[in-house]
């Protein structure tokens, strides 16, 4: 059991969402095994059906929005342990798209799904880092694999990685895909942080922006350059899908 | 005596269980669902509809394929599109890949430890190093399929209305068509070992639901059928199948005349098991079944003879495809028009049905999504409370256990559910 002690103590944890995140570590298959391996799993429910032991963690990996009162307290119980708290994926990190209605008819959204809604939890939604602090994100709808496995030798260290600011465009051009702009569809790959190896693009999909803004991200040259292709309303309907939307309008803000 | 389960692991979403029983008399045995609202079809309302199949198959990341294919069919039979045969075949090949990796990981990764008396799968994996790597070989086969034809094996983007934004590469279609032989070989050898595990006897009647299809093993089309006889078109579901909501809850439980049913695997063996492909034919015969087949535990067995079919089917529609103009699945132009439209397709977990309304513009003016899980739940419910009676004597750690074992045999996927 000695080895056991050594090995750094993490939880894979998920809030209210589709566990696409959790089920993009899964399909590593063995390489996420050997990840596995490396660490003591305290608590990812996918795999194993025992009582977490409640002790402090060194790591733990929240995928998912706070929508019920059970939600809001793991996660700050989970925060509390945790030597370091990490996003995993685009509805921790951004809200997801949980969060369109909050563009919209917000908590009325309810009245359209659920005839008796009293009792129900139903909050706007918000990002995890408006209630606890987040040391690191893992962007995207769903996650990357890859990229998970490139940056976790750092997080197992203790230490906090930098995902390098360039957009999608570079791996979208290194994928030898023409661009969709040339097409005249409107991509946000320019102004959106790259890593995801241009996985829509290639797929001829545009980007849509799911891992969100990169740190020098232009907002002001993106929505000119889509002018003449999209309304400002269709810009503002297409941020809405990843929860981008208030980012870019908080972005706007700090540069006017 | 109360039997409570606060949190079931090892499946898909939040659950917890709840029964009281008075003097050896079930009183009530209900699943405690604890997912938090997205409100899905709520934020489709007055969007346009190319957003509706990125936003819905969100709804779930373990079977976003069907969310995919049945948001997109709905639409297209809302605005009158029509696509090419090999359009469709395409799409029917995506969901057996959906069928293969979502059942490879039910059937070994969420359920099997459970008949098998262990607590977790790092012990299952040390234990049965040569079964794993054929479980995860079958899956990392149906992920092809899906990251091939869809771009991505987790919410894909490359089906859309009309068609598909790209046609897939041959040469890597042509590689899964070569692969297939030797999975067939590895689900064969995967069943044998199935064969082997005991599976508790348990039996109760019920009615059992799916598509059906002359002449095909109904997945990717067909009308609803039932046990019972029921046979109608996809466009009277909401006539016949009630969504009900109980106050402070958050899962609408689905009934057919006032009952319970049962949708997925087991009913669609029960059903269609004569179409089946010949090697998940003979499969099926040697587990000796008789039909119709009421134990839930044998959905896990269903799922195995699923994925034998689905290899088998694979390999013939691809090399069908193969033969065709791949060109020709690619978007044609078409209309936007107003219109209403349904559909239904198979997921691995049951039939899931899509509504949803667009007006002139193309905005989606209402939409409804009802799920296989939300559909078994009070199927679920009214087994346990058989089921119970059966373990009530048991210690109550080994009767949590057999608890346990039972819901997830079903499958069940939470976010699907309460979406």
């Amino acid at each position: 059991m000695e080895e056991n002690i050594k090995k750094p103590r993490v939880a894979i944890v998920s809030l209210t969402s589709c566990e696409g995140c959790q089920f993009a570590l899964l399909d590593l298959g063995e390489k996420f095994i050997e990840f596995a391996t490396q660490v003591e799993l305290v608590d990812f429910r996918l795999i194993e059906d025992e009582e977490d032991d409640g002790r402090e963690l060194d790591l733990v990996l929240v995928e998912g929005n706070p929508v019920t009162e059970a939600n809001l307290k793991t996660l700050q119980s989970l925060r509390k342990r945790s030597k370091l708290l990490v996003a995993l994926g685009n509805c921790a990190a951004m809200g997801g798209v949980p969060e369109i209605k909050n563009y919209h008819e917000g908590v009325n959204t309810i009245k359209h799904v659920y005839k008796y809604i009293h009792g129900i939890n139903n909050p706007e939604i918000r990002e995890i880092d408006n209630f606890v602090k987040v040391d690191f994100t893992f962007p995207g709808c769903p996650i990357t694999g890859e990229e998970f496995l490139q940056y976790i030798p750092f997080l197992l260290r203790g230490e906090i990685p930098t995902i390098p600011d360039q957009p999608v465009c570079v791996e979208c051009r290194a994928a030898g895909n023409r661009c969709l702009l040339l097409d005249k569809k409107p991509c946000f790959g320019p102004m959106i942080q790259g890593g995801c190896g241009a996985v829509c693009p290639t797929s001829r999909m545009t980007c849509q922006g799911c891992r969100g803004l990169r740190p020098t991200g232009n907002v002001k040259a993106m929505r000119a350059a889509l002018k003449n292709m999209i309304s400002d309303h269709e810009f503002e309907n297409i941020a809405e899908i990843f929860g981008l939307r208030d980012d870019i309008e908080a972005r706007e803000k700090e540069t006017k | 005596m109360q039997i409570k389960i606060n949190h079931i692991a090892k499946m898909e979403g939040h659950t917890g269980f709840m029964a009281s029983v008075i003097h050896g008399d079930v009183r009530s045995a209900k699943l405690e669902v604890q997912e938090g609202i997205r409100l899905i079809e709520g934020v489709l309302i007055g969007r346009h509809y190319v957003d509706m199949p990125i936003i819905a198959q969100r709804i779930c990341g373990i079977c976003p394929v069907v969310h995919n294919l049945t948001s997109i069919k709905a639409l297209e039979n809302a605005m009158g599109v029509t696509v090419t045969p090999e359009t469709e075949k395409l799409r029917s090949v995506m969901e057996l890949g959906q069928f293969i990796h979502s059942h490879a990981l039910h059937l070994f990764f969420l359920s099997l430890a459970d008949f098998l008396d262990m607590d977790n799968d790092i012990q299952l994996i040390s234990t049965y190093p040569e079964e794993t790597k054929i479980a995860v070989r079958l899956r990392e086969f149906g992920m092809s399929i899906v990251k091939v034809i869809g771009g991505r094996v987790i919410h894909p983007m490359n089906n859309e209305v009309g068609g598909f934004k790209k046609a897939p590469d041959a040469e890597a279609l042509r590689k899964i068509v070569e692969n297939s032989e030797a999975i067939l070989q590895d689900a064969l050898a995967l069943g044998e070992f199935f064969r082997t595990i005991k599976i508790p006897d348990f039996q109760r009647k019920t009615e059992y639901i799916a598509l059906g299809k002359k002449g095909e093993y109904a997945i990717y089309a067909g009308d609803i059928i039932s046990s019972e006889g029921l046979h109608i078109g996809v466009d009277k579901f909401e006539n016949n199948f009630q969504e009900l909501q109980k106050q402070k809850e958050v899962i609408k439980r689905v009934e057919h005349e006032g009952k319970s049913y049962m949708t997925g695997a087991i009913a669609r063996i029960n059903l269609n098991r004569d179409k089946l492909n010949p090697q998940a034919s003979a499969y099926l015969d040697s587990l000796g079944f008789v039909f119709p087949d009421y134990n839930p535990f044998h959905n896990i067995l269903a799922q195995m003879v699923e994925v034998i079919h689905c290899v088998e089917e694979t390999s013939r529609k691809l090399k069908e495809i193969l033969q065709s103009d791949l060109e020709k699945v690619v978007t044609q132009p078409y209309e936007v028009a107003e219109g209403v439209g349904v559909a239904a397709v198979e997921a691995p977990r049951g039939t899931l049905y899509y509504h949803v309304e667009v007006d002139g513009n193309g905005y989606i003016k209402n939409a409804n999504i009802i799920t296989p899980t939300a559909q078994v739940l009070a199927n679920l419910e009214d087994d346990i409370a058989d089921y119970i009676k059966q373990i009530i004597d048991l210690e109550d750690g080994t009767r949590q256990k057999k608890l346990r074992a039972f819901i997830r045999a079903y499958d069940p996927c939470i976010s699907c559910a309460v979406h």
